[in-house]
């Protein structure tokens, strides 16, 4: 192990443990408005009219017509409105906002708004949308050819669901209007993509608007995209009245409201010659709901890795997604992976059953090697490490006793082991660092010789400031409290890019890493001064191009194996874990602590996701909107997992980091149906499976 | 106006009851999930009769304002109720929740109230005008309707003393803590030299209240194993047409095949 490996105590750790950590709903309220959105009731319809009760002296209504910039929200695309304009897309969608100073007189004055819609059609199933947002598609080999030569041609349609981040503190921001500026602070995963779109529907200079981030209780990439939006209307609210503005989600409405995981259907056709996968073809389907938000590259992440970590010589990959009048998905950690490489694991093991092969040697026979040509025929310029980490993780897991020893079983309680390996690239898809983000950073020495990071960068709960901080003191040789590190304002950071796609450590880590390094070199006692350093590309990285989807779409890969072993009663459907193993290849841990606890607990959530977190939603409005009812797992139902790290240090990472926060949430999906699988001798496409998909599956069985 | 009372005896509690403005509260952890400002509340913590866990000839008497930490934790609590207490949300929710409250909730979910049914236990109800003792069974009249009249106040559940030691339970969450039944099912079948006394079962959460067919559980009452082996199909499937599960978070049918499942394996561990 590194000494920078070696963990240290997180640095938000003391003021969250002790309850003194000021969160945004924390704030004190004098003379403060309250917000509440008044929000569409139905899923698609034009909006005739809005009717007001009579309005107390201090209470204001607004909407579209009070936005002074543009009506948009500046997301990747300009789609979402602040307000609803002349319709509504989704129960839910913001048609306005009540403002003023009791925020239960706003809520009893927002219960009795009258709105009239002329109701329209809407569309809740992907499959049967007309509105196609985003179309990518490419090709490798010649697929026609190898469907022609194939001894056998195998086809499956694969289905995921919903999935709600949960974050413990809900979405909130505070809009302060004074002097003609506007500054909104809040749980914010992304300032500076707050600060775009603010500047667009406000219509200022960018240098009178400001961002900044409070402390925050998780993102999970739910505070993404969708703070863009709540900031937008907040700032429009302190615009009018020239008050600051609080708008606090209560849980309900943020389960409802904002964004989820794109629900997913994926149809493979795979071709199969001498025992040997030689082609697929690949239709990737996601569900966007109302508007575009994160959609193109969420579907683009999608696709690049529908084929898994597998090299397969000739391929044909398309992917949609569409509209329907659901809420809008957008950012969720493994952005758009989970979905197609649950579909890919799912795929090779049913083929290598059929085969009459065990799954993990099926697999590990196909797995990409060093200098092998990736899906968009970009290069596996690093070592794939996958061999070894699956050797450690069949033997931590014991792994090939079991899945014999649980074959055919008909006994009440069933046991069963799956196994499934995946990568998430690490960055920006393509050439996003280098075209759009740009990232700049920036060290800041004061004349004591303490140094301070400036970045835009968030630290959610998931640690960045400890480790930046941690580089930055290797790098200077200097002890970690000459560090000084704080919730970044628009106003005093540069733009160093959001804190998403399990970049920050990797992009802006390394940025830091320069900076110190300069820093150190230039060195003057009793001096302020400023070091700031700008992205470089890799210059070995294959030109990605984004029309044809061909080259490297991210510079390397993290990597991991993960097996999880499940005991099912057959009584009552109820699904077990046993126990679960997962090998971690993120690259040198900056901190071991902070990684191990990424990793463990985005396979639980990644579990979760496979077998436990099932969100129902009737005609566009989701029903289960709370934690009793919206089911997470605790810590008493997977508390026996097992982490260990495998370090392929990655040379353009700072001390051999690359991307850690997204990986856990990939492979466990995928494993813990493999072992659901094995346990009750059946094929299974879909997820979330859960007790009652166990009944269904064994009365299917049983018939 | 707001005014909140605290009493500290039973006849004070009672007397307050008159007040149908004041809304009746043990632990709150049903009521403050969606508060109601402007509700009054009649504190009943400090009620020493809703406090304490007694026996007399007859029975255990639990007080209604016992949390279920206080109801775990106690020598008299058979282990059935203990067994169903402990799968009850988490520590922190235990330690405020109620049995009271658990059954004046009206829930056919109450993890506590499907133990006080299988036992056949027996609900003190207080009122201004006396006291009435009603089998816990009737006191649940349909769908979140109790026989409970509105200056009334449940101070015990009295639950036999003997005849429970012979159980089965099994509470069916989507997890392992802070869920709420999906199904759940406790059956006591109580032997005494080779013959059934008792049979009884109760399956929660899969109608608007818990399910409890007495009439039928009697037809294995005074017969010995194998006479309940022969009477086993006409048993189970006077049950299976008996038990007509609602739709809710799970579906009918799986309501349906838990229920059905868990009944035949309490009678197989039972060598029925």
């Amino acid at each position: 192990m590194k000494t920078i490996s070696k963990s240290v105590p997180k640095r938000d750790h003391a003021e969250k443990i002790s309850g003194s950590a000021v969160y945004v709903c924390d704030y004190p309220t004098e003379g403060m408005l309250f917000g509440r959105l008044l929000r569409s009731s139905v899923p698609k319809a034009n909006l005739l009219g809005v009717k007001l009760p009579a309005l107390p002296e201090g209470y204001i209504y607004i909407d579209k017509n009070d936005v002074p910039g543009t009506n948009e929200v500046w997301m990747i695309l300009k789609d979402t409105p602040v307000f609803a304009d002349k319709t509504v897309e989704h129960i839910g969608d913001p048609i306005g906002m009540l403002v003023g100073p009791d925020e239960r007189e706003v809520d009893r004055l927002l219960a009795k708004v009258e709105v009239e819609y002329e109701e329209l059609e809407p569309t809740f199933d992907a499959r049967q949308s007309s509105v196609v947002f985003f179309d990518y598609g490419y090709e490798k080999g010649d697929v026609d050819k190898a469907f022609e030569d194939a001894d056998k041609v195998y086809e499956e349609d694969f289905e995921t669901g919903l999935q709600e981040h949960l974050y413990l503190e809900t979405n909130g921001v505070i809009a302060h209007s004074k002097d003609g500026k506007i500054h909104v602070h809040g749980s914010i995963q992304c300032p500076y993509y707050v600060h775009k779109a603010l500047v667009h529907a406000l219509g200022m200079p960018r240098e009178d608007v400001s961002v900044a981030q409070d402390v925050m209780g998780g993102g999970f990439g739910g505070k993404e995209d969708y703070p863009s939006l709540l900031a937008c209307q907040a700032a429009v609210a302190a615009y009018k009245t020239g008050k600051s503005v609080r708008v606090v989600f209560g849980r309900e409405e943020d389960v409802e409201a904002t964004s989820k995981r794109h629900p997913s259907f994926c149809n493979y056709k795979v071709a199969v010659k001498d025992g040997h996968v030689t082609g697929m073809k690949i239709e990737v389907l996601y569900d966007a709901g109302a508007y575009t938000t994160m959609s193109p590259v969420v579907l683009q992440r999608g696709i690049i890795g529908a084929p898994g970590i597998y090299t397969i010589p000739h391929l044909k990959v398309h992917g949609q997604s569409r509209k329907t009048n659901t809420v809008p998905n957008g950012a969720f950690r493994g952005f758009g992976g989970p979905q197609t490489f649950f579909a890919i694991e799912m795929m090779m093991t049913h083929i290598a059953k059929d085969l009459g092969q065990d799954p993990v040697d099926f697999k590990l026979r196909h797995v990409a090697k060093q200098g092998d040509l990736t899906s968009t025929s970009g290069k596996h310029h690093f070592p794939v490490p996958i061999p070894a980490m699956m050797d450690a993780v069949v033997k931590a897991s014991d792994y090939y006793t079991k899945r014999a020893a649980y074959k055919n079983q008909t006994g009440r309680y069933r046991k069963g082991i799956g196994m499934a390996a995946v990568y998430h690239g690490a960055g920006f898809t393509g050439n996003g660092e280098r075209d759009i983000i740009k990232a700049v950073a920036q060290l800041r020495k004061d004349r004591e010789g303490n140094v301070e990071i400036l970045t835009a960068n968030t630290d959610m709960g998931q640690g960045l400031f400890t480790v930046f901080a941690k580089i930055v003191a290797e790098a200077l040789s200097l002890p970690l409290e000459r560090i000084i590190i704080t919730y970044p304002d628009t106003a005093r950071v540069p733009d160093s890019g959001p804190t998403v796609a399990s970049r920050s450590v990797m992009a802006v880590g390394e940025l830091l890493r320069r900076a110190a390094l300069r820093l150190k070199d230039e060195w003057v006692d009793g001096q302020e001064q400023l070091i700031e350093e700008r992205y470089k590309h890799p210059e070995w990285m294959i030109q990605f191009d984004l029309e044809t989807f061909q080259g490297d779409a991210y510079p390397t890969y993290s990597w991991t194996v993960n097996a999880v072993e499940v005991e099912i009663d057959t009584y009552t459907g109820n699904i077990g874990i046993v126990g679960a193993w997962g090998s971690f290849d993120v690259g040198t841990p900056i901190d071991e602590n902070i990684v191990i606890g990424q990793m463990e607990g985005g396979f639980v959530q990644s579990l979760g996701y496979g077998m436990m977190e099932k969100m129902t939603a009737e005609k566009g409005r989701i029903r289960n909107n709370k934690f009793s009812d919206y089911i997470i797992p605790s810590s008493v139902d997977f508390s026996n997992l097992q982490v260990m790290l495998h370090v392929e240090d990655y040379p353009e990472g700072p001390f051999g980091a690359k991307g850690a926060g997204e990986l856990p949430h990939v492979g466990g999906a995928p494993a813990v149906l493999d072992a659901i699988e094995n346990a009750l001798g059946v094929n299974l496409n879909k997820i979330p499976f859960v007790a009652e998909d166990v009944m269904n599956t064994l009365r299917e069985v049983s018939r | 106006m707001v005014t909140s009372f605290t009493p500290r005896s039973l006849d004070e509690a009672i007397r307050l009851r008159q007040k149908p403005e004041l809304t009746p509260y043990t632990g709150g952890t049903d009521l403050m999930v969606n508060p109601n400002e402007d509700a009054s509340y009649l504190f009943l913590h400090r009620v020493p009769e809703m406090k304490r866990i007694v026996e007399d000839g007859e029975y255990i008497r639990f007080g209604a304002a016992c949390t279920y930490t206080e109801v775990i934790k106690h020598p008299l609590t058979p282990n059935i109720l203990k067994e169903a207490c402990l799968k009850i949300a988490a520590p922190a929710i235990r330690n405020a929740g109620s049995i009271g409250g658990n059954i004046a909730n009206g829930s056919p979910k109450a993890d506590s109230a499907l133990i006080f049914m299988v036992a056949d236990a027996k609900l003190r109800l207080c009122s201004a005008g006396g006291e009435r003792l009603v089998p816990i069974k009737d006191f649940y009249l349909g769908r979140k309707k109790l026989d409970l009249r509105p200056d009334e106040l449940l101070v015990e559940v009295l639950m036999p003393r003997h005849g429970l030691d012979n159980y089965y339970h099994v509470k069916v969450g989507a997890r392992n803590a802070l869920a709420i039944s999906r199904v759940s099912f406790a059956g006591i079948m109580d032997i005494e030299d080779g013959k059934i006394r008792r049979c009884a079962t109760a399956f929660g959460a899969v109608s608007d209240v818990i399910i409890r067919l007495d009439q039928i559980d009697q037809m294995l009452d005074g017969k010995t194993i194998s006479e309940a082996k022969e009477l086993k199909s006409a048993y189970l499937s006077a049950m299976d047409e008996a038990i007509v599960p609602i739709r809710g978070r799970v579906g009918i049918e799986y309501r349906k095949d838990v229920c059905m499942n868990l009944l035949r394996d309490f009678l197989e561990v039972n060598g029925i």
